[in-house]
């Protein structure tokens, strides 16, 4: 099997096999973004088409300086902004109050420390009603697994706003929780 | 465990394990038929090849009109020439510098975005 270094040369050059093998590939990933942010399948899949379409027109310019995933992610990010003007204002809005590293848990606490699964489910459905701006930053950060300077330099906002995003959208899911455990007490 | 670590562990393990969403369907097919139909845009376009031509032209019937005007009416607009530029230094000297600025300013607004884009493209 080709490595997507050379499956990336070939579609420099034209080759439509090589180029298709690289959308199944990466599909799923700039499908997920794009959904977090337009929250519509069907949008979603529109604008997955059209990233793809447009890395394709532009993929002799790409110089291989950054990794393929997140050029295709700077691509529907700017799709994105352009589908929802708000957007990019709200993310500039952050500030840059958080300049030091944020420190990040170690996740692999023991089982038993979950009360259930339904804390995670209800994680799960905390992080699903972040606003967009957080959700965009979440999405790169913990499913598309960028770095932050990654992140800055995809969606062009200086690293200070990406950290400071990053630690709300922390900060609002660790209020959701206190809130279910609130719930737990009184009951 | 203190509880703010034990929330923050639960919170990253949340945030880890968030599933990506499932593909409603593949977008390949779509894509490449709509990639067949699409073909790249060339490097040098015809509207490239037709302003080059235009202004090649330009320049030729400048020297060309330049080549053909009689002796005398070459030196007589010289003449003029000066005499408005030694007007322009005496009337309005700021009028040489701000005409240079200008020129560069409109310079630099053509220049300087594709060479921006030039910069982002390498880094990517």
């Amino acid at each position: 099997m080709d490595s997507e270094q050379t499956l990336i040369q070939r579609a420099q050059k034209g080759n439509h096999d090589a180029f298709a093998a690289l959308v199944e590939e990466h599909q799923r990933y700039v499908y997920n973004l794009a959904l977090r942010v337009v929250k519509d399948e069907n949008e979603a899949l529109d604008l997955t088409q059209e990233t793809f379409v447009r890395a394709w027109t532009a993929l002799p310019n790409f110089r291989g300086q950054s990794q393929f995933r997140t050029w295709l992610y700077r691509i529907v990010t700017n799709l994105c902004y352009n589908r929802l003007p708000n957007l990019r204002r709200s993310l500039n809005d952050l500030g840059d109050d958080v300049m030091e590293d944020i420190s990040e848990a170690d996740s692999n606490i023991p089982a038993q420390e979950f009360e259930s699964n339904e804390t995670r489910k209800y994680l799960y459905q905390a992080i699903e009603e972040l606003d967009t701006n957080y959700k965009l930053l979440i999405t790169l950060r913990y499913q598309s697994e960028l770095s932050y300077e990654e992140i800055a330099s995809t969606l062009n906002l200086p690293l200070g706003t990406v950290k400071t995003g990053i630690f709300r959208a922390k900060e609002q899911l660790r209020k959701s929780l206190a809130h279910l455990e609130e719930s737990w007490i009184t009951v | 465990m203190d509880n703010r670590l034990k929330q923050d562990a639960l919170i990253e393990d949340a945030l880890k394990s968030y599933p990506l969403a499932p593909m409603p369907r593949t977008i390949t097919v779509n894509v490449m038929s709509r990639i067949q139909k699409n073909t790249r845009p060339a490097l040098v376009t015809w509207s490239d090849f037709v302003l080059g031509f235009v202004i090649a032209a330009c320049i030729a019937a400048l020297w060309f009109a330049a080549q053909n005007l009689p002796p005398i009416l070459l030196a007589k607009i010289r003449i003029q020439g000066i005499l408005l530029y030694q007007d322009f230094l005496v009337n309005a000297r700021w009028l040489v510098p701000a005409a240079m600025i200008g020129l560069a300013a409109v310079l630099s607004a053509l220049t300087i975005p594709t060479l921006l884009r030039m910069t982002v493209d390498r880094r990517r």
